[in-house]
């Protein structure tokens, strides 16, 4: 004959025992993002709650594939003809790291920094490119990553100030 | 008419610049607005390039290029002692390769590359890029062999970098410049036209202003007038009433108050036919003189002004005169009447007329009578002077001749009298013409001579006539007036002087066609100032000379007017004391017909066969006097006592001659004439002598183509009547002249003169109420005539008091018939009851023409 009370505690035992098992790695998993696998091609860091190396998240263009992904259609001051940047829109991106910051500072390869405020941000605002025309994009095409406003259907996207936020060769992100 | 129209008019007229520079200023105004809104569309325009600033920041991204080639070169050096640094050689290349495309393609630098100084160190860096790719793509080896290549390489190329974004630079700048100076320039313009902008708002200003001092002056203006128009309609005597179309009164001035009787406010918004017309008459004066107002359109010129009875409101009516027009303002139409009360003036021109009628008939009933008694009185004498010739013819004593002789002379002088008497009427109704035939003026002169002798011989003067240069016997003219007025020269130069001598000269003027007649006497002459006066009617000087002449003082008036109807003048020169010249000038054509025969009286009286002699004459002395006449020459005599009797006797019976007066009762003696000619009886062609009075030329011819072949003037002188039937014994006058047998003509039933006469002296309407009661009057007085039994003693009366109406209205065919029925009546004959009915026919016809002759005047 067994002892009920045993198996009341067994169970609950095992209740909690479950539970934690399986809240605690579902904790880790949305914290933090999965390491890189691949060439690293952004590092964001800063005011970010998501990492996956210290203080910063860093992303392969796998990772960048796996996140939201938006297609502009537009013609650029640097380029001849339409042209069709795919990426990730720079708001999915912010909150992919889980941005807390006001605004950002992206430098490129080339050392080229600028500021990008919050207010730029939004659906329908600048994208963070990985394909032009459906390829990526080589550092002497103005690759790996070139961030991309849609110039073409935003008239006040056409602008001094918003031509120099469309940072090419962008490898860098501190979001303050 | 108030004058709305013409002022607007001549507004338009004097506003139409001002109104026209606006509308061109506006136009103006409007094109510069279009003008500046062009221009601030380029200025946007060009803002905007400048905010969209699609050039990145051009000159930084080309000194960039600079900065990067640097850095590949320093890699370059670095990564040939340190092999692991091949990696950064080539991110740096790839940095500048993307820079050099960036400049290359980007649409931004399509300027630059169209600089040859930017093109040609462009093409240098894109040989050594194209050249350098295969070491950079190409193995760590390679590359790493390559390295001290590409270092000498970069160092050839680094001029080109340096030249290549300098040139850049300096095309920038000069890109902005032409910005600059283009955006300057459209800034520039747009103040330009901005400026004229201004102006043209500070010229509309000022045009709005004058416009509006203009239009205050012409408000100002409208209202001076309107107010002087005003003062004029409230001060104007006369009334002066405003209606619109459909004739409801709209304005009523105080004039109009007063003769009306009613206040504005009464008379306002009613119908001016019913208010200010008798109720009566408003249908009459609806379809008559105010018919224009019911289809509201302007009266037309004899519309404007008409005479019609008004009424005011207590109901007096008075005759008023009313002018009025058609007028238009912004309401409509309107209608303008000035009324004037003319009942003073009316009652004042009827006064007149009733006074000026009584004076006129007063003169013709002075006229007529002064015709009518001379020519009456002329009867009787004309027996009175043939009795004393019949007397003649009895054994008389010395004293009986010698009384016989005064009365002769002084019957003669009577008759002459009479005669002038007469003549001056005749000149007053305006009856004489004169005559032309030929005669001879040598008998003529004779003549006078001859008839003034026995007075001259009287008074001792020594009477003669003669040519004064050559003579010209033969004449063609007024024989009768002509010896008329020397026989009235002749005689006042023979009164007035006392054995002296009267000589008569005649001299020939103008070739023969003028004759001047000059009487000259030795006797006591006329003061000058006298000499024009005694050439006047009634003129006689004074009591001495009156009692002297012993005339009318009609003598030289008459003589006067004679020689003027003859054409001629007249005039006189004198000295007291040493005697006068009368002379007189007459147009006198020389003749060129053979002259009659001279009548010779002195001839013994010629021995006549007995005559059988039918006189046809009303006068009963007049036909004692012939009937005495004729048988003391031992013819046969019959008398007749008017036309008719003597027409009955000449179809009876035939006679030798016939003697026939003209004017008489019944049948006139040219009708009866006319009556034996057209007839077939026994005295159809025996010789017919008319005696008359009247020898007026064209009677004289209107007697002989009723048939008469001779004539003798009426009172008969013996010798006259002797030489006459002498004549028809010795077959000289032709028997029976060959007549056009015609009817008589029927005399006019009514005398138009006569009622045109009236119709000018009464005026129309009265004419016409007093022809309504004529017509009314006969309506009735004829039938009753026409029924009386002729023996009724009224019949007279009746008829006299008809024709006297009849005269008055020119029924002049009744009147004569009227006349006969009184005459009848009075010589006690029995008037035919047949004659009294034909007055009812003779009536209607005259009613029909008398209503014709009104409808046409």
């Amino acid at each position: 004959m067994a002892n009920p009370a045993r198996h009341i505690f067994f169970a609950a035992a095992c209740a909690v025992a479950i539970a934690v098992t399986l809240f605690f790695p579902l904790r880790v998993a949305a914290q933090d993002l999965a390491p890189p696998q691949g060439e690293v091609l952004l590092t964001i860091n800063g005011a970010i709650s998501m990492h996956n190396d210290a203080e910063a998240a860093r992303f392969d263009r796998a990772m960048l594939e796996t996140l939201e992904t938006v297609t502009i259609e537009t013609s650029t001051i640097w380029t001849e003809g339409v042209q069709s940047f795919t990426g990730v829109p720079l708001v999915a991106l912010m909150q992919a790291v889980g941005a807390r910051g006001d605004s950002l500072r992206a430098t490129a390869i080339n050392d080229y920094a600028i500021e990008i405020p919050r207010s730029d941000w939004v659906e329908g605002g600048p994208i963070v490119a990985y394909l032009n025309n459906g390829k990526p994009m080589s550092v002497r095409e103005k690759g790996p990553l070139w961030v991309i406003y849609p110039y073409d259907t935003n008239p006040k996207y056409q602008g001094e100030v918003i031509y120099s936020r469309s940072i090419w060769q962008l490898d860098r992100i501190t979001v303050e | 008419m108030i004058p709305i129209r013409q002022d607007n008019t001549k507004e338009a007229g004097t506003t139409g610049t001002p109104w026209r520079r606006t509308g061109a200023t506006v136009l103006t105004l409007i094109f510069c607005l279009g003008l500046v809104s062009g221009m601030a569309l380029l200025v946007l325009r060009e803002l905007d390039d400048l905010s969209q600033a699609n050039s990145d920041n051009l000159q930084w991204s080309l000194a960039q290029a600079d900065v990067e080639f640097l850095r590949f070169q320093l890699e370059l050096e670095r990564a040939r002692d340190d092999p692991t640094r091949l990696d950064q050689v080539r991110r740096r290349f790839d940095i500048f390769y993307s820079r050099m495309t960036t400049l290359e393609r980007g649409t931004v630098f399509e300027r630059l590359r169209a600089d040859p100084t930017f093109d040609h160190p462009r093409t240098h860096l894109r040989s050594f890029l194209d050249s350098t790719v295969p070491l950079i793509d190409g193995s760590d080896v390679a590359l790493f062999d390559a390295l001290p290549q590409l270092a000498r390489d970069t160092r050839h190329i680094a001029d080109d970098v340096r030249t290549f974004s300098l040139s850049g630079l300096s095309a920038f700048a000069q890109i902005s410049d032409e910005r600059r100076q283009h955006l300057v320039q459209t800034l520039l313009m747009m103040a330009v036209v901005l400026a004229v902008l201004l102006a043209g708002l500070a010229l509309l200003t000022v045009s709005f202003f004058r416009l509006a001092k203009l239009s205050q002056t012409r408000a100002r203006e409208v209202q001076r007038t309107a107010g002087r128009l005003r003062t004029i309609i409230e001060t104007a005597l006369d009334a002066i009433v405003v209606t619109d179309a459909e004739g409801r009164i709209r304005e009523f001035n105080p004039a109009a108050r007063r003769i009306f009787g009613y206040t504005r406010e009464e008379a306002r918004h009613r119908s001016a036919i019913d208010l200010l017309f008798p109720s009566d008459l408003a249908e009459s004066l609806r379809d008559g003189p105010l018919r224009f107002l019911d289809s509201a359109r302007a009266p037309e010129a004899h519309e404007k002004q008409i005479e019609i009875t008004a009424v005011d409101r207590f109901g007096r009516r008075f005759p008023a005169e009313i002018s009025i027009d058609l007028a238009e303002d912004d309401s409509g139409r309107l209608f303008v009447a000035y009324i004037r009360d003319i009942s003073r003036r009316k009652a004042a021109e009827e006064g007149l007329t009733v006074a000026r009628d009584r004076a006129l008939a007063g003169e013709r009933a002075k006229a007529e009578f002064l015709a009518v008694m001379s020519h009456e009185m002329r009867t009787p004498l004309n027996g009175l002077l043939g009795s004393m010739q019949l007397m003649r013819d009895h054994r008389l004593d010395q004293r009986q001749s010698e009384l016989l002789d005064r009365m002769q002379s002084s019957g003669r002088l009577l008759l002459g009298l009479v005669n002038d008497v007469l003549d001056l009427a005749k000149f007053e109704a305006g009856k004489m013409r004169p005559e032309s035939r030929p005669f001879s003026l040598t008998r003529l002169l004779d003549g006078v001579v001859e008839t003034m002798a026995p007075l001259a011989a009287q008074n001792h003067d020594r009477l003669s006539w003669r040519w004064v240069g050559p003579p010209q016997d033969a004449a063609e003219g007024d024989a009768r007036r002509l010896r008329q007025v020397l026989l009235n020269l002749a005689g006042n130069a023979v009164k007035f002087t006392q054995g002296g001598t009267v000589e008569i000269e005649a001299e020939l003027l103008r070739d023969g066609h003028a004759v001047e007649f000059r009487v000259i006497d030795s006797g006591i002459g006329i003061a000058e100032a006298d000499l024009e006066r005694i050439f006047s009617d009634f003129e006689t000087l004074d009591s001495s000379y009156a009692r002297q002449a012993g005339g009318t003082g009609l003598g030289l008036g008459i003589a006067r007017r004679l020689t003027e109807m003859m054409g001629g003048e007249i005039g006189a020169e004198s000295e007291p004391g040493e005697g006068s010249l009368f002379w007189l000038r007459v147009p006198l054509d020389p003749s060129t017909e053979p002259l009659p025969a001279r009548a010779v009286r002195s001839t013994p009286r010629p021995e006549l066969a007995p005559l059988d002699l039918l006189v046809v004459e009303d006068n009963e002395i007049n036909r004692f006097v012939a009937r005495e006449m004729l048988e003391a020459d031992g013819h046969r005599v019959t008398e007749a006592s008017d036309g008719r009797a003597g027409v009955e006797w000449a179809e009876a019976q035939h006679f030798d001659a016939i003697l026939m007066d003209i004017s008489m009762p019944v049948m006139d003696g040219t009708q009866a004439t006319q009556r034996i000619r057209a007839g077939s009886g026994p005295c159809a062609r025996v010789p017919i002598i008319a005696v008359t009075a009247h020898a007026l030329p064209e009677e004289l011819a209107r007697f002989r183509e009723a048939g008469m072949t001779d004539s003798i003037s009426k009172p008969i002188d013996r010798a006259e009547l002797t030489e006459a039937l002498a004549r028809v014994a010795s077959g000289e006058l032709p028997a029976a002249p060959v007549v056009t047998i015609r009817p008589a003509p029927t005399d006019p039933l009514i005398d138009t003169d006569q009622l045109s006469t009236l119709w000018a002296g009464l005026g129309a309407e009265a004419s016409a109420h007093l022809m309504q009661s004529f017509l009314a009057e006969l309506d009735e007085a004829i039938p009753a005539l026409a029924a009386t039994p002729p023996d009724r003693p009224d019949l007279g009366p009746l008829a006299h008091k008809c024709a006297g109406s009849c005269a008055t209205f020119g029924a002049v065919a009744l009147r004569r018939a009227l006349g006969q029925v009184e005459l009848a009546t009075k010589q006690g004959t029995p008037v035919a009851p047949a004659d009294l009915a034909a007055l009812n026919d003779l009536w209607a016809r005259s009613r029909l023409a008398l209503e014709a002759w009104h409808r046409a005047a």
